[in-house]
């Protein structure tokens, strides 16, 4: 039987408070029924005998045990402390009104819950529900905050707080990928997405707890060195010029990569991730916009070949930090506008939520490549050979540009017109389900998390993609287009995890790698499955 | 005159509290933008497939259409008959709907209460005993009150025994949960009682909400206080109107704020522009977050700690 676990179970001292048992994951069809019974690998205890891990079967953070009682009580202070500030117009103007609002009107009608793919694919575990960690911060708010909060809990909704609350809220925060499909089924509106940003948020800025990968890997480290990846200037120069050599010997197809060019219609910009693990998706988009005539340009200033923007889903300061960088650089650089690579959540953290933070010179028009590259394909100037991509196809939606920026139909009209084996999933378009890597999930690794994402948070995307390429023989190579870097990242990670490239012949790109292997004048192929690229071999 | 002083009261603090609501959202700060998709005010041949103007080609040298009538189309039947709770959660729209929807047929009939009374104010002759209007003005009241009352009984007890037996509903109900749907609940029983028992044809509501306008005026013998159920059908009713915009059931209007300012709020910044002017008032705003990597002294402004690079990033 179902153990069900309510939100003053939060404070309640367990090693454990959820843990899947084998079975309860939504189960897989074949040939994946062997991974049925799997279920996330138990913490090595000597590994994690100092963090917290009370919640469930894996750690996001791992947020240290404080030494003391008095240890513990001081961080119970500051979580207060945080969560007033949230409250308040000098510390929160960034989020106030979205966040009142959702605090204040939720029916607990629970039509959210079967929205969520987590929820649903973690055998439906009650911590997993989108308002189960809204209804835990909207009580300490009742009960802490507000006056006379402790006599009225007793009628609103109780709690306790303690450390094991506050470190369990930290953690459930990263649970969620953010990807809000949550909000959009919601009755009245409540956005319980946003009730799990602002938790990121008050632990990080007031607490400064937050993931590795996410601060000190992240944003310090992409303001510091000039990318999240830790590449440097010079060696991201040096890498697209080795991109630059590579892309002739694939395609036969000569191209130039122009740096830091003053006064060009456009700074392009990537994720650094993708010129470390995908090259082939900075070169397509050089060779379309090369061949297209495009005035273009990259930029080589630390951060301006970086278009993440990890502080979106976590800490405000840090987001605006990085946006406010990111429009300098193409101040100076003097283009017209900046178009976002195949990288979501830099579009939209770039495009639309620091559109209310960048003022005058910095407010430079954002563009999303799939607009720019919808116009390429379907001007004329390039000449394309559609049966060049003969082999199934199916879209993957970012959550970030397409439910969240609205940007849908661009990359389904291109891919309509030069991949004769596309199909769609089911839902998609601004119904989709997120990959599971949403929200830094995909680039978080710490102990067991890239398992639990796996088998959890990533699952229902595999089931889509599966569904997606029913009826298609076994043997035949079948192409998932992920136009952005996170999202190819956790589906790279679920093929390997079930072994789907040996089971299914399941392979995934990027969409301006489809766009190149479809061009009628490139004397080889770009997509080729099973094979190894040079620059990885 | 006991019952219409309550009234007045409780019509004074629903103005108070739902005026105070409104005037609180219209003072918030300019957020940063957080829209999701489908925004139902987008143009049809964008609304198809939910997506943005953003679709455009150099969309900031275009002008940002949108559509009422589309907004209309959507938020209408959403508002009327709860589609959202339709498609996402059909067995609770079964209890759901009937309780909201007795609700509005009660407003409706309040609403025509109030035209009744200020036409007898007037005495208008075309509005006399046994003319068309009169006779569909009468009807309508009884429709609506009966409707509403029978949707709004059923509907309250399914609301009520769904949230206690559904266990997904009760671990995370509180007894305000409860409470508020029985206070309803209640009004609804004995406004159904007096309407069954004493008042089938709401002779005495119409006496009564035309007392409400003359100050305790009378259009029959009949006053709904009279009864103990007609009494406390006007306390309960009074009180709900009082309670509702202090709970999270001011959602019935809030709402509003939930979809336009947020879920629906797409309006791009432009240079210039009245937002831009709202950003620059709340990036000289001087937060106070403790986290060393913010660096918040309660002297610099958002502005300065956003274009500044903390001691460890340098």
């Amino acid at each position: 039987m179902k153990k069900t676990l309510k939100p003053s179970d939060m404070s309640r001292p367990s090693d454990c408070l959820c843990h899947i048992e084998p079975g309860e994951l939504s189960p897989l069809p074949p040939p994946y029924e062997d991974f049925n019974q799997t279920t996330v690998p138990p913490l090595k205890p000597e590994k994690v005998k100092n963090i917290e891990t009370s919640l469930d079967d894996t750690v996001a953070i791992g947020i240290p045990k404080p030494a003391s009682k008095e240890e513990e009580e001081e961080l119970v202070r500051r979580f207060l402390s945080g969560l007033k500030k949230l409250f308040e117009k000098e510390n929160n103007w960034t989020f106030l009104q979205p966040l009142l609002l959702s605090m204040e009107h939720c029916a607990k009608c629970q039509t959210c819950s079967d929205a969520c793919p987590v929820y649903e694919m973690s055998g439906k575990k009650d911590i997993y529900r989108p308002m189960f960690r809204a209804e835990v911060l909207r009580r300490i708010y009742n009960k802490y905050v507000k006056p006379g909060g402790k006599i009225t809990a007793k009628l609103t909704g109780d709690i306790d707080l303690n450390w094991t609350t506050i470190a369990r809220l930290a953690e459930l925060s990263y649970r969620c990928t953010l990807c809000r499909r949550c909000a959009t089924v919601c009755p009245i509106g409540v956005d319980n997405g946003l009730i799990n940003h602002e938790i990121r948020k008050l632990f990080s800025q007031e607490m400064g707890i937050a993931p590795k990968e996410l601060h000190e890997k992240g944003t310090v480290q992409h303001l510091r060195v000039g990318s999240s990846t830790g590449m440097n200037p010079l060696a991201a120069k040096d890498s697209v010029d080795f991109i630059q050599e590579e892309m002739e010997e694939i395609t036969g197809y000569k191209v130039e990569i122009p740096w830091d060019v003053e006064g060009a219609d456009i700074l392009l910009l990537h994720n650094a991730g993708e010129i470390i693990s995908w090259p082939e998706n900075v070169g397509a988009f050089a060779i379309i916009f090369q061949a297209a005539g495009l005035s273009w340009t990259l930029s080589s200033e630390a951060a301006g070949y970086d278009a993440v923007n990890y502080g979106l889903w976590y800490d405000d300061v840090q987001f605006s930090r990085v946006a406010v960088r990111h429009a300098d650089i193409a101040r100076r650089l003097k283009v017209k506008k900046i178009v976002m690579g195949e990288c979501g959540h830099a579009h939209k953290a770039l495009t639309v939520t620091s559109d209310r933070l960048l003022t005058g010179e910095l407010n430079i028009p954002r563009e999303s490549a799939m607009v720019t590259l919808e116009e390429i394909v379907m001007s004329g100037k390039l000449q394309f050979d559609p049966r060049k991509n003969n082999f199934p196809v199916t879209l993957h939606d970012p959550c970030n540009y397409v439910r969240l920026m609205g940007i849908v139909e661009p990359q389904r009209r291109i891919l309509r017109k030069i991949a004769p084996g596309f199909r769609e999933m089911t839902p998609h378009g601004v119904d989709n389900y997120c990959c599971g890597g949403g929200s830094g999930f995909a680039i978080m690794s710490p102990y067991n998390f890239e398992t639990w994402r796996n088998l959890v948070s990533s699952r229902k995307k595999f089931l889509q993609i599966l569904n997606a390429f029913q009826g298609e023989p076994q043997e035949t190579p079948k192409y998932v287009c992920a136009p952005c870097s996170n999202c190819k990242g956790a589906i790279r990670d679920l093929i390997s995890y079930y072994h789907a490239e040996e089971r299914s012949r399941l392979y995934y790109g990027g969409l301006v790698e489809l766009i190149v292997n479809a061009m009628a004048n490139m004397k080889k192929s770009i997509i080729q499955f099973g094979e190894e690229p040079s620059w990885k071999s | 005159m006991g019952f219409y002083t309550l009234s007045y009261l409780c019509i004074l603090v629903f103005l108070l509290a739902a005026g105070y609501r409104t005037y609180r959202q219209l003072t918030l700060p300019v957020h940063l933008r957080w829209e999701v998709y489908p925004v139902q005010h987008e143009t049809t041949d964008k609304l198809a497939h939910g997506g943005s103007y953003m679709e455009d080609l150099n969309w900031w040298e275009k002008k940002h259409g949108s559509s009422l009538w589309n907004e209309l189309k959507y938020m209408v039947p959403e508002i009327l008959f709860i589609r959202g709770l339709w498609k996402e959660n059909r067995s609770l729209w079964r209890v759901s709907f009937p309780f909201h929807f007795g609700l509005y047929l009660m407003i409706a009939a309040f609403g025509l209460l109030v035209l009744n009374a200020l036409i007898v104010l007037c005495g208008e002759d075309v509005f006399s005993a046994g003319g068309a209007i009169r006779t569909l003005l009468d009807g309508l009241i009884v429709f609506t009150g009966w409707v509403g009352l029978v949707l709004g009984v059923i509907g309250s007890v399914g609301t009520l025994c769904r949230r206690m037996a559904d266990p997904e509903l009760r671990d995370y109900s509180s007894f305000v949960d409860y409470f508020n749907i029985l206070f309803i609940l209640l009004f609804f029983l004995f406004a159904f009682l007096t309407c069954l028992f004493v008042d089938p044809t709401l002779e005495g509501a119409k006496s009564y909400v035309f007392g409400l306008l003359t100050g305790g005026g009378s259009l029959s013998a009949y006053a709904p206080g009279q009864s103990f159920c007609g009494g406390a059908a006007i306390v309960l009713a009074s009180v709900l109107v009082a309670y509702v915009p202090l709970t999270h059931m001011s959602h019935m209007f809030m709402k509003y704020f939930l979809y336009h300012n947020v879920k629906w709020d797409d309006a791009p910044n432009r240079r210039g522009g009245s937002i831009e002017a709202a950003i620059l008032k709340n990036l000289a705003l001087k937060p106070q977050w403790n986290a060393k990597h913010v660096e918040a002294d309660g002297r610099k402004s958002w502005l300065d700690i956003a274009s500044s690079a903390s001691k460890e990033i340098k």
